[in-house]
Order: structure tokens, then sequence, then C-alpha cells
């Protein structure tokens, strides 16, 4: 919520006088900033590792890491921009990847069929949460916290909080990590369609315009006829099914299931988003900033990573960003505190 | 103890408070009375440091004092208890009513909770308020909470209490607590403006009255040397003289009544706000509806509307009985709100013109007709058309509405709804915050609706233009609908008689 202004304090802006070169440019210049961050980044990293970082196998290994925490990153950004949150969705990775293992594993269900589960469940995680947020009234924060629990639970009980290793189709493995075009895995691909479904939707369709405008204004878009509450709990449905489709490509990708999965992928999947938002769109969560936040995070954890860094200051460092990402999204819409 | 001199304030477009000037002794109670409008708000704005005057000065004690803030004017000893209640339901009423004063302490980090509640304890056994300090907040009756409040300006050293329409929401029992207390106050010494709309109390408590009208003083009277009907010409004015209703340039098919009724509702009721109220428009008709602050009007149509829940009531549209149980439910109807609250309700700010304009009908701009994809071609073609029609200011249809003004803004709501093809219109307060030039061109939108054969129910606070506009003035008082007057020879005094007239007596 924004600070309103009292009637008295309403400014008609009518026909601004033509700004100056240099005002445009100062205008302007929030929105690349980021842009230009990432690429001083790459270069430095490029500087420092000339051997190892600018190299195709670099790219493609970056890429393939990013490739999880594109799909979750994607739903993530439906519901913020609905002005939701989900912190579940993390639990949801490791429920729906763990799922599949054991049904393959332990139950002797065919790849194709425990995908569908993994999936199906994914998007009843989402569909509980956005009942109880959207229909039931609860605080998306809170609902999800506990639902996220909720779903760790169930994943313990269905693994017994063991790793689970062998059993698994090799063809469940390839869904990850077949090489396909240009020697690419197949997850960067599975990601990058889901990217553009994602954009096609928030920013090519109807339902993402009427998500803008419950975003902006929850009551107006209510009182305008937008189906405020099934769009919400569309929101979480959607990010139920990225979460399962991160955790079958994480399983995937290991063939086998660790205990709780997706727990490293809640801040970060946050912090791109924001980054995101810092970007193109200033103070607006838009996808192709979140792609941009995405890969930006995947190259700074690998050019850390090379630089012998340890696993301490990576964190550090993660936090860091995203505390500035938010800072400079806001700097750049113009709000006040 | 108070003396207000040639106090003013303007806005751009409107003077809202305009050279008033009248004096408060020590303990003498001031019934505060005027229209919705009058400046009265403004007025205790002023004295209570939220709002600066343009002009005049406010003397305390004999003395001339600069009041920048609320702050300053608790440090004068002046409170204000406004109508909404401004405290904290999580926590007790000791802390409630020691808030912003700085907790009593144990070596400076740990509140004293002894002396807390002690101190609020002796707030409240000073209104006679039979309040357990310790209890929360949250428990409390509304009205308990408003005397919470009152024990609050208690903390600091009072000398002026002002209360903003303190019996609002108040059952009977309680308006006689909350008089007894200001009573009490007054025996102490403290002086009390009590702004409200209802006669009986102004007559049950005060010494004085002191009328604005038009942001002007009117007068200032002894309550003994008045009657009802003297005071209520002194709210209203003279006789009106009345205003050529822009109405009488429609097609009035429906005066004659044989226009078929457009919308009809029966029995509309919510526990506590509206009280079964039935009632109709014929297509061609713009019908008033009038009452003061909180008897019900906004609450009615959001009923209809679907906003809200109707704990009863029937609705039929062309004669058909219809199910609004969503504001979805009524745009299928051709029902449509235009709110007061343009900002929080009528618009989504962050979004252009062409945005807000096509989003009700956004599947109706497809570039290909089975994709869910809106062309922003024939977007902008549509907005274009309104931003012509309606005169929308700004830079053009990419213009973000939140950058607008009032008037603009109001406009792009019509826009929305003229798009989806409405019939039936409800306009809350359009001309609130709006310039003179706006309100005439909400003036004409409606009339032109009308005359193009839908049904408008225009609510406002300012009577006058119910009378330039409507056919029919419908007012209502306390939830109920409590006449129907025909704009045949009316003036504004026999819709603020009506207002007056039916509010139920409380003391």
């Amino acid at each position: 919520m924004t600070t309103v202004p009292t009637q008295s304090t309403e400014t008609v802006a009518v026909g601004p006088s033509r700004p100056r070169a240099s005002e445009t440019l100062l205008r302007e210049a929030p929105r690349y900033l980021l842009l230009v961050a990432f690429l001083v980044t790459i270069g430095v990293f490029g500087a420092l590792r000339p051997s190892s970082f600018l190299t195709v196998d670099n790219l493609k290994s970056i890429l393939t890491q990013a490739a999880p925490l594109m799909v979750v990153a994607v739903g993530l950004t439906v519901v913020l921009t609905m002005q939701l949150l989900d912190l579940s969705f993390a639990s949801t990775i490791g429920l729906c990847g763990a799922l599949a293992i054991v049904l393959m594993s332990q139950h002797g269900i065919s790849w194709q069929l425990a995908v569908l589960i993994a999936l199906a469940a994914g998007a009843a995680c989402g569909l509980l949460n956005g009942i109880l947020v959207s229909y039931f009234g609860g605080t998306a924060l809170i609902i999800t916290l506990a639902t996220g629990t909720i779903f760790t639970g169930v994943e313990f009980a269905v693994t017994g909080q063991q790793t689970i290793i062998g059993g698994v189709p090799l063809k469940y493995g390839e869904i990850a990590n077949h090489t396909a075009l240009f020697g690419l895995t197949n997850q960067v691909y599975i990601a990058a369609v889901i990217a553009v479904l994602g954009w096609l939707l928030l920013a090519q369709t109807e339902f993402g315009r009427y998500m803008h405008a419950i975003g902006g204004n929850q009551e107006a878009a209510r009182l305008s006829g937008i189906r405020t509450r099934e769009l919400k709990a569309l929101g979480f449905v959607i990010v139920g099914l990225g979460a399962a489709v991160a955790g079958i490509l994480l399983t995937s990708s290991a063939s086998s299931s660790t205990p709780q999965v997706g727990a490293p992928y809640l801040l970060p999947a946050f912090a791109a988003v924001f980054l995101g938002s810092a970007v193109f769109k200033l103070g607006q969560f838009n996808m192709p900033g979140t792609v941009i936040g995405v890969l930006f995070l995947g190259v700074i954890q690998t050019g850390l990573t090379m630089l012998n860094l340890t696993t301490d200051v990576i964190y550090i460092v993660q936090g860091s960003i995203l505390v500035v990402a938010v800072l400079l999204s806001r700097i750049g819409s113009g709000s006040t505190a | 103890m108070l003396a207000i001199r040639g106090l003013s304030k303007r806005y751009p477009g409107v003077v809202a408070v305009d050279d008033v000037s009248f004096e408060v002794a020590p303990g003498e109670i001031i019934g505060l009375l005027g229209k919705n409008g009058a400046g009265k708000s403004t007025l205790i704005k002023m004295i209570g440091g939220a709002e600066q005057p343009d002009e005049g000065e406010i003397e305390i004690g004999g003395e001339v004092v600069s009041i920048g803030n609320p702050r300053d004017a608790t440090g004068l000893g002046i409170s204000v208890v406004h109508q909404e209640l401004a405290d904290v339901p999580s926590l007790s009423v000791a802390e409630n009513v020691e808030l912003g004063l700085g907790y009593p302490t144990l070596g400076g980090a740990f509140v004293n909770w002894r002396k807390l509640r002690g101190s609020a304890k002796r707030a409240l056994d000073q209104i006679g308020a039979e309040i357990d300090p310790a209890a929360p907040l949250s428990s409390l009756s509304v009205a308990e909470q408003r005397l919470v409040m009152i024990a609050r300006s208690l903390s600091t050293e009072l000398r002026i209490l002002i209360l903003d329409e303190p019996s609002a929401s108040l059952t009977e029992p309680e308006v006689e607590r909350l008089l007894e207390v200001v009573r009490t106050l007054s025996a102490q010494g403290v002086a009390v403006l009590y702004v409200t709309h209802r006669l009986a109390e102004v007559f049950a408590v005060s010494h004085r009255v002191v009328v604005m009208r038009d942001s002007r003083f009117v007068g200032a009277r002894p309550t003994a040397e008045l009657d009802r009907s003297t005071l209520i010409e002194m709210i209203t004015g003279p006789a009106l003289t009345k205003q050529a209703p822009v109405s009488h340039r429609r097609a009035r098919a429906a005066a004659d009544g044989d226009a078929p009724e457009l919308l009809r509702v029966e029995g509309v009721s919510r526990r506590g706000v509206v009280e079964d109220v039935s009632f109709g428009i014929r297509a061609g008709e713009v019908v008033g509806l009038a009452g003061l602050v909180g008897s019900g009007r906004t609450e009615l149509t959001r009923l209809i509307f679907g906003a809200d829940k109707r704990s009863a009531g029937r609705i039929f549209v062309a004669g058909e009985e219809v199910r609004i149980r969503s504001p979805r439910d009524a745009l299928r109807n051709g029902i449509v709100l235009l709110p007061e609250d343009r900002r929080h309700q009528g618009a989504v700010g962050e979004f252009t013109i062409r945005e807000n304009v096509t989003l009700p009908t956004l599947d109706q701009n497809r570039t290909v007709a089975l994709l869910p994809r809106p062309s922003r071609r024939k977007e902008r073609e549509v907005a274009g058309r309104y931003v012509e029609r309606l005169a929308i200011r700004g830079s053009g249809v990419e213009h973000p509405v939140r950058l607008l003004s009032g008037g603009n803004q109001q406009k792009v709501v019509l826009a929305k709804w003229l798009e989806h093809g409405a019939r039936i219109f409800f306009f809350d307060e359009p001309t609130l915050g709006v310039d003179v030039e706006g309100k005439q061109d909400a003036y004409e939108s409606m009339d032109r609706l009308a005359a193009e054969g839908s049904a408008v129910l225009f609510i406002s606070s300012e009577f006058g233009e119910l009378l330039t506009v409507c056919d029919r003035i419908l007012v209502m008082a306390e939830g109920r609908l409590v006449g129907e007057l025909a704009n045949d020879g009316l003036g504004e005094r026999d819709i603020i008689d009506a207002c007056y007239e039916n509010q139920k007596s409380h003391v």
C-alpha cells in the first residue's frame, strides 16, 4: 500500500514540458542500471578467471544450473504481480521431486505416470494455498509458511526422510540431462519454454492484465467485475506447478532424491524476481526482468565458486544483492519509504 | 479560553473555511452545526493542527498561538476525538489511554505497568467511565472505545476538547453516558466543541450553538433561545432561489410515469447498516439519494451492487428478478457503481487511461476473436473515443490515471462503464473534491445518461446539486429510507428538513 495523498494535494500533470535529453537519460538510466551491473559482473569474473569463466562449457553449465530456479521464479513472478506471497514453493519442490522418485523406485510406477502425479501434487499444493488465501481470506505470508511446513511433513512421510537412490528409470534422468540442440541440456529448454509461457501470460493475455489490476488495486479490480478470487487461486496453482517442474528437474538430474531438495531455492527465487523488478519496468515485477535476475544470480554463484569462495561468502553476497535490488527498484519507482 | 479570528482555508478551486470568528469560554459546551461540506471538518482540523489556516489567527487563553501540527495542539491542551476510532485495538485500555505520551518506566527500559494502569484509571475515573484499564481495547464496545479516546485526551492537561460526531454508531444509553461525560468535563472547566448532525444532542448538552454554512460562520446563539425550526433554518439558510434544473433539457417521459422501471429493489437490508430499503428508478430518471453522513447511502449502493453481502433484499432489473451476489453479477445486469473513493475503489492508479477504460471489456478488444490477447490498437481506439467525448485531460490514452485530477479520474471510471454498456448507474459523490467545471461535467453526464434512457442514482451531500439534476430525491436516515420528494418546486431546505426530522430522537 502506498500512502494516499489527501484530496487537497491532488496534482494535475497535464502536458509536461518537453524533457531535455539529459533529463531523459537520467530518468531512463535506472531501468538499465542492473543490466549494466550484470555485464560488469560478467566482465569482472572473466578478467579474474579468463581461462575458465568465459567459455562455452561454463555458459552451458550456468544455464543448466539456473534452469530449476528459472522455473520457480516464473511462478513466483505471477503471484508477486498480484501482491501475494508464496513461501511454500521450496517445500513443494521437495515434495514433488521426492514423490516422483518414490513412486518409481518403490512402487514400480512408470516415469511418465510419476511425472504426471508429481505435477498434479504440485498443482494441488498450490490450489490448497489458493483456497486458503483467496476464499478463506488467510494472510498469504502466514498461510504459505504453514502449508510449506505441511508439505515438507508430507515429503518426510513419503520418504521416511531418507535419501532414495536406485530403481529410477534412465528415461527419468534424461528429462533434465538429455543433451539437445546446441549441446544444451533439456532442462535449459524446458526452463526457456516456461519463461516464455509466463511472459505470454503476464504481458500478452487478458488474465495477465487482470493480475496486474489486482496487484495495482484489488478493490477496483473486483468492482470492475474481475474474478479476483479465482485469479489469485490460479496464481498459487501456477507457483505449485512451477515448483513441481523444478522438483522433477532436480531429482531427474540426480536420478535420486535427497530430503528438502528445494530448500536452497527459497531466497534465490525471491532475489531473482526482485532483481527483475529493478530492470526494464522499474518497481514492477516483470518476466524479462525475472529472467535477467535468474541469470545474474547464476553468474554470481558460478563466478564466486570459481574464485574458490566458500558457501558462507556466497550466502552473504546473495543476501546483500537482494537488499540492493529491492532498494534499487524502490528508488526507481520514485516512492518514498 | 479559545478565540478564533478570521480563520480561512482555501484548497485549489474551493474555499473550505471563509473568515470564521467566534469565541469559547472555559467550561462552555458549543454545538458546532452545519451541513456536510459546510466547513466544520476543516475548521476543527485547523484548531487541531492537522491543517494550517491561510488567514486568521487562533487565540488560546488570550495569546495568539501557532498550531503547526497535532503535537503542538496537544501541548496547548487541545484534543480532537475523531469520528473514526484512532486507537490500537490489540493493546490494553491503559496502553491506549497513555499512547504517545511516553509510558512510565522502571529503570528507563521496562514499562511500569502499575503506574501506567494507575494513571489510566485516574483518567477514566475523571470522566466516570468504569472500564478496566487492563482489558484489551478490542473487547470493548464502540461506545466504550470512544470513552477511552476521550480519556486519552485527559492525560495531557486538557483545556479544549473537540468531539467530531462522537455519537455516531452509539446506542441511546451510550449516547446518554457520553453526554454525561461531556457535562462532567465542562464542570471541570474544559471547553467542548461538539460537532454533530443530531439536533437532539445539541439541545440536550450545549450551552451555545455555532452554525456554519457554505464555509462561513452563520451565527452563534445560546441554545436556550433556540427552537428546532429556527436552528434548522440557520443550518439551511433562507429559502433558496431554485436553480434551473439541468434536467429540463431531458425528455421527461419518466416524470409522467410512462417509462418502465429499470431498477427496483425490495427490502434491501444489512444488519446494523441498512434496514429494509425499497425503491425503484425508471428509465430516463435521475434519482437523488440524500442523507447525512452515516445515513447508509454508500452502504445501500454497495449492497445493491453486490460489493457487500445483503442479509435480505430482492433486486429487479427491467421487471425481472435478478440474482446479484457479486459485482460481476451486477455488471452482467447492467448495473454499475462509480464509487465515492475513486483512488481506492474506482480506478487502478498505476494503469493508464486505456488500461482502466477497457478493464471490464477487455475480452471485446482481442486481436483474434478466440485468443484472449488484448489488441492495444483496438484498446487505444476505444479509450481515445472517450478521452475525446468526455474531454479527459492529460497527455492522451497512455496517461497514468494516478496523475489525473479527481474530476478526470471520475471521467475515466465513467468511460469504463459507458463502454461496458451499463443501463443503471450509481454515482456516489461524483463531485467530491472536484472543481466547478468538473462538477458541471458530472451533472451533464448524468443528465445525458438519463436522456439516453438509463436509470441514474445520484448520491450527494450537496443537496443543491441534487435539486439541479434529479427528478426525485430519496432521503435516508440511520439506514432507513425515510422520505421521497418529487423535485417540483422543492428547496434545499425541504431535503434537510427530511434528513433531520426523520432521525430517531436519542435524548
